[in-house]
């Protein structure tokens, strides 16, 4: 077992979820570095969503609010909404994802991070997120609704 | 003998990526010129199908993958062949977001849209590869 | 609570060939049978996908069951699957299913006709009686 992911493999999807990584209910995690808080989204919702063809994302000096819209991701299945785990200012928006947008498929915790946030109160938006353990059993009730689906 | 321009879907069962691919591929065989314009099977060359292998190694080969994993482009290359041209399906979709296909098969009407665009670009390019080879 | 979603499904892999309308035919009754015959006991595995290396497709395929779909007797889906994973439980050839039953095969490989339906819905229950061969479903 990986040290830094917690995994489950439903039919021939491998979910993973990175420990040190915090997660709001609208499936995008937050992550806290060098005093800014980078924000991407769950490898869950990437896989459901399908891969993803461009982000309309807003510029750097947005004013995001925690819980609020942060732009949106296509694909050919869906239009997704990103929400802002965090209250703040965007400082940096990941420029790569311009031309390789399936980074956010292939690598939704590293290379795949949509944008980073000068925060307000990053300790206080943290309370309303879910560390890794308490949101990994949350994934896998989305992951059997999924499937039920069908 | 001029070379032929073998086109090469991933056909991806999974996404309708594979299907817009595939009919493209169909399209552009159909209205060209289909003596000189071919597709075989991708999963022939995992099978070391001869004439399949034949047919890449001794003409001009664009791969229709639908998604950035490249299945056709890679097993092209597995089979020792670079691909003169890769195309993708999801570059098309990135140009007309308004196209969203119905279903995985059954593409509907923004689906076969989205099929005749990439159709005539692989025309295009189709024309372009030619005109190098003259 | 979670392990009824752990169950053990069957991974169909057609061969999604271009060159026949059988081919055609396969990608129509394998995705008759996951979103319709039996969505809850099926998993389609991509065939380009499992040939260019996916883990996914590849580790499925070596610990569930599967059933290759092919077109013609050329058995590529077959063959490939015996190669990168294992012998399949159930291979089937749709001209020779076709052949037995009296169908034609379909004259377009671009969109099948409404005559082609018969021979869509043959394969697909034959498909969806295999399924349940495996999972011993009455």
């Amino acid at each position: 077992m990986n040290e830094e992911v917690m995994e489950v493999t439903y039919d021939k999807f491998t979910f993973r979820v990175r420990k040190d990584y915090w997660y709001h209910p609208e499936e995008c995690w937050a992550k806290g570095s060098g005093g800014l808080v980078i924000v991407g989204v769950s490898d869950f919702l990437q896989k459901v969503v399908g891969d993803v063809a461009f982000l309309e994302l807003p510029e750097a000096g947005a004013e995001l609010t925690p819980g609020g819209e942060a732009g949106t991701m296509e694909t050919i299945k869906t239009t997704v909404s990103l929400i802002s785990p965090v209250g703040g200012t965007i400082q940096e928006v990941n420029g790569e994802l311009d031309e390789n947008p399936q980074l956010v498929n292939t690598d939704p915790y590293g290379a795949g991070w949509i944008f980073k946030v000068a925060p307000r109160n990053w300790e206080a938006d943290r309370k309303g997120l879910l560390n890794a353990e308490a949101y990994f059993p949350k994934m896998e009730e989305k992951i059997k609704a999924e499937m039920a689906k069908k | 003998m001029a070379k032929k321009i073998v086109l090469l879907p991933c056909s991806g069962i999974g996404k309708a990526y594979g299907e817009i691919g595939r009919q493209a591929i169909y399209e552009a065989v159909g209205d060209h010129r289909p003596a000189e314009i071919t597709t075989t099977c991708l999963a022939k060359l995992m099978i070391d199908d001869p004439e399949a292998k034949q047919l890449i190694h001794e003409n001009i080969v664009i791969t229709v993958d639908g998604c950035a994993r490249d299945c056709a482009r890679k097993n092209v290359e597995t089979a020792g062949k670079k691909v003169d041209k890769a195309l993708r399906v999801i570059e098309i979709f990135k140009d007309h977001r308004d196209l969203k296909p119905e279903g995985v098969l059954e593409l509907g009407e923004p689906g076969f849209k989205l099929v005749h665009i990439l159709a005539e670009k692989l025309g295009r390019e189709i024309d372009c590869l030619e005109r190098k080879e003259q | 609570m979670l392990e009824e979603f752990k169950q053990v499904k069957v991974g169909i892999i057609p061969c999604n060939g271009e060159e026949i309308g059988e081919g055609t035919l396969t990608r129509f009754a394998c995705r008759r049978v996951l979103d319709t015959l039996r969505p809850h006991d099926t998993v389609t595995i991509c065939l380009p996908l499992f040939i260019a290396g996916d883990k996914g497709e590849r580790n499925f395929a070596k610990a569930f069951p599967t059933i290759t779909v092919d077109g013609c007797e050329k058995r590529c889906s077959q063959k490939s699957t015996e190669r990168l994973s294992g012998r399949p439980k159930h291979a089937i050839v749709i001209s020779e299913l076709l052949k037995e039953h009296g169908l034609e095969p379909p004259q377009s490989r671009q969109a099948l006709e409404e005559k082609d339906q018969a021979a869509v819905d043959l394969v697909a229950e034959e498909i969806a009686r295999k399924v349940d061969e495996i999972l011993e479903k009455g």
